[in-house]
């Protein structure tokens, strides 16, 4: 197992994939930090601007530059950035999908994933340490996200945009099992689907079409989306990292944990069962 | 007594309703090489992969390098395999993807990349990109990869479609060599009947997933051979008649029965006077002899 994480670590140490996902995620940091404002997709909003302060809106849309536009956001009192900022992490699912594409999609697609399995290990233990290393990988692209903004607000931004060391690392492990829910998804989906263009065509809009679905479901008939508000990924990772009560924490982590058994449990059975082309 | 590499009991792989294997017995044995002819679709990829665990058999059973088959793993480092076409990641050199499998095997010395490269021939091309390669050079790196890790057993699916004819012989060669020198036994298939018969020691046709015969070179030769075929009651007699007076040692023994001789191949007639003048009981005298494609027709023909 050690040997197959450590063949791949030299394989994707030597493409340029993981290089440009760091350097994208230090772009989208380096904006967010700059600009006082974390990026969001679908359905978050941002909490650092009270959209009921007009006067405030109206201060913000009169800025022409970035530089007035900070002052704005300075002048308006302090609040925690790297916290805003850390809450749209599931902004990072699309670098875990660059993930499992470099580290399980690519070797289906090449049909190089023959030469492991007839010569070196068992399917067992090719989707096991598959699975540690996107896990590891993951980990470390949340540990750079995370503190990499945390560091570069810090250095921006002042102490007033930041939350005290203690508390941030806090925020970013409750976070950790619904985050490790959405790779065991991505894992699952390409061992399922064993080609690189059939798992983009679906992983990527995949979280956006669930929330269209869901809220399509919840409008048609009416339902009650407490459920839906409070667990939905993208809502419970910015919810997690404001002031969530400890029941909440240990919900999501429960969460968190039923994705992690139920996707792996499904994938893996999956790889089992089929035939390698 | 030799040692058994490979042995299956009635393997059978079925595809919904299309049988890719019927109850499939073969026995390979240590420092065979051993040809599997067959059709496109006749089962011989289905069975490489079964044995190299790239799918699931429907039933039967194997025994590969005395493991039974629900206990590969740790044999399964001791094969070496190239199934359908060669595999490898395009963006990494040959060396590269070589290094990527053997840090995979546990394989500390990397000599060992470099001298697989240099027998296949690709030692001066071991920074070139994988996707930059010719047909016939990722064939041989796949090859490179079969015997990357000192295998006891390879497995090669069609190793030569695509290579030019010097990279066929050259390739013909390493691998007679790898047999010869480290007795390294091959299970190879082709559908180059020619090529596969100047390398494998032992055949086996396969035809709808079914083994209609398997047979040494020995006997294929006897089969396809052009020669007298001498049937008679007194083999031994007629060996010392071909000896003293046909002066000819070009001949073989089949059986307490039959003879065949390589020699006058033109003068039957002389063969026959000769035998029937030493007082020999000739049951059958007669020419034989067809080519490999029309043997491998005429056996398709009889398992129909």
């Amino acid at each position: 197992m050690i040997n197959i994480i450590k063949s791949d670590l030299y394989r994707i140490l030597k493409g340029k994939a993981i290089y440009i996902v760091l350097a994208v995620i230090t772009i989208l940091s380096v904006v967010s930090v700059v600009g006082m404002s974390p990026g969001h997709i679908g359905l978050s909003i941002g909490s650092n601007v009270d959209m009921s302060d007009l006067e405030m809106m109206e201060e913000i849309s009169s800025a022409k530059t970035l530089g007035e536009y900070r002052e704005i956001m300075k002048n308006n009192g302090s609040f925690a950035l790297d916290k805003d900022i850390v809450g749209t992490n599931v902004n990072l699912y699309y670098f875990f999908i660059v993930i499992a594409v470099i580290v399980v999609a690519t070797d289906f697609s090449n049909k190089s994933i023959k030469n492991t399995i007839s010569s070196a290990i068992s399917r067992k233990e090719y989707y096991f340490s598959k699975l540690l290393l996107i896990l590891g990988l993951g980990t470390f692209l949340i540990l750079f996200n995370n503190y990499g903004t945390y560091i570069l607000n810090l250095i921006i931004n002042g102490k007033a945009f930041s939350t005290p060391l203690l508390e941030f690392t806090k925020l970013t492990i409750i976070q950790l099992p619904l985050l490790y829910g959405i790779i065991s998804l991505l894992v699952c989906l390409a061992f399922v689907l064993r080609k690189t263009s059939l798992f983009n065509s679906i992983s990527i809009p995949f979280i956006m079409v669930v929330q269209l679905i869901a809220t399509g479901i919840i409008n048609l008939f009416k339902l009650n989306a407490d459920w839906f508000n409070n667990y939905e990924i993208q809502l419970a990772l910015t919810k997690l990292v404001n002031n969530p009560t400890n029941k909440y924490i240990v919900s999501c982590a429960l969460l968190g944990i039923a994705y992690i058994v139920i996707f792996n449990t499904i994938g893996y059975y999956a790889f089992k069962k089929a035939e390698i082309k | 007594m030799k040692e058994i590499i490979l042995k299956t009991n009635n393997l059978t792989k079925k595809y919904k309703d299309f049988i890719a294997l019927d109850k499939i017995n073969i026995e390979i044995n240590k420092g065979d090489i051993y040809g599997l002819i067959g059709r496109n679709g006749a089962g011989k990829t289905t069975l490489m992969k079964i044995i190299t665990t790239l799918a699931n058999k429907t039933s039967g059973e194997f025994t590969l390098l005395n493991h039974n088959d629900n206990d590969l793993t740790e044999t399964k480092r001791r094969i070496g395999s190239l199934i359908e076409n060669p595999a490898f990641f395009p963006n990494l050199s040959a060396y590269d993807n070589l290094k990527y499998y053997a840090i995979q095997k546990g394989i500390t010395n990397y000599k060992q990349i470099d001298e697989s490269l240099k027998l296949v021939g690709l030692d001066d091309v071991i920074k070139k990109k994988f996707k930059n390669f010719s047909l016939g050079m990722k064939q041989r790196l796949g090859i490179a990869f079969a015997i990357l890790d000192n295998p006891d057993f390879i497995i090669l699916d069609e190793p030569i479609n695509g290579l030019d004819p010097i990279g066929i012989s050259d390739l013909r060669d390493t691998f007679k060599r790898l047999n010869k020198e480290r007795n390294i036994t091959i299970l190879i298939s082709s559908h180059i009947l020619s090529e596969l018969y100047l390398l494998a020691t032992r055949f086996c046709i396969i035809e709808k997933g079914k083994v209609v015969k398997e047979l040494s070179k020995e006997e294929l030769d006897i089969e396809c051979s052009k020669c007298i075929v001498i049937k008679t009651d007194d083999v031994k007699k007629v060996s010392i008649v071909l000896e003293k007076d046909l002066k000819t040692t070009n001949y073989k023994v089949v059986d307490k029965e039959e003879v065949r001789l390589y020699d006058y191949l033109e003068n039957i007639e002389t063969v026959n006077k000769t035998l029937v003048k030493s007082d020999i009981n000739i049951k059958q005298i007669r020419e034989t002899g067809i080519s490999l494609e029309d043997y491998f027709k005429s056996v398709i023909k009889e398992a129909k």
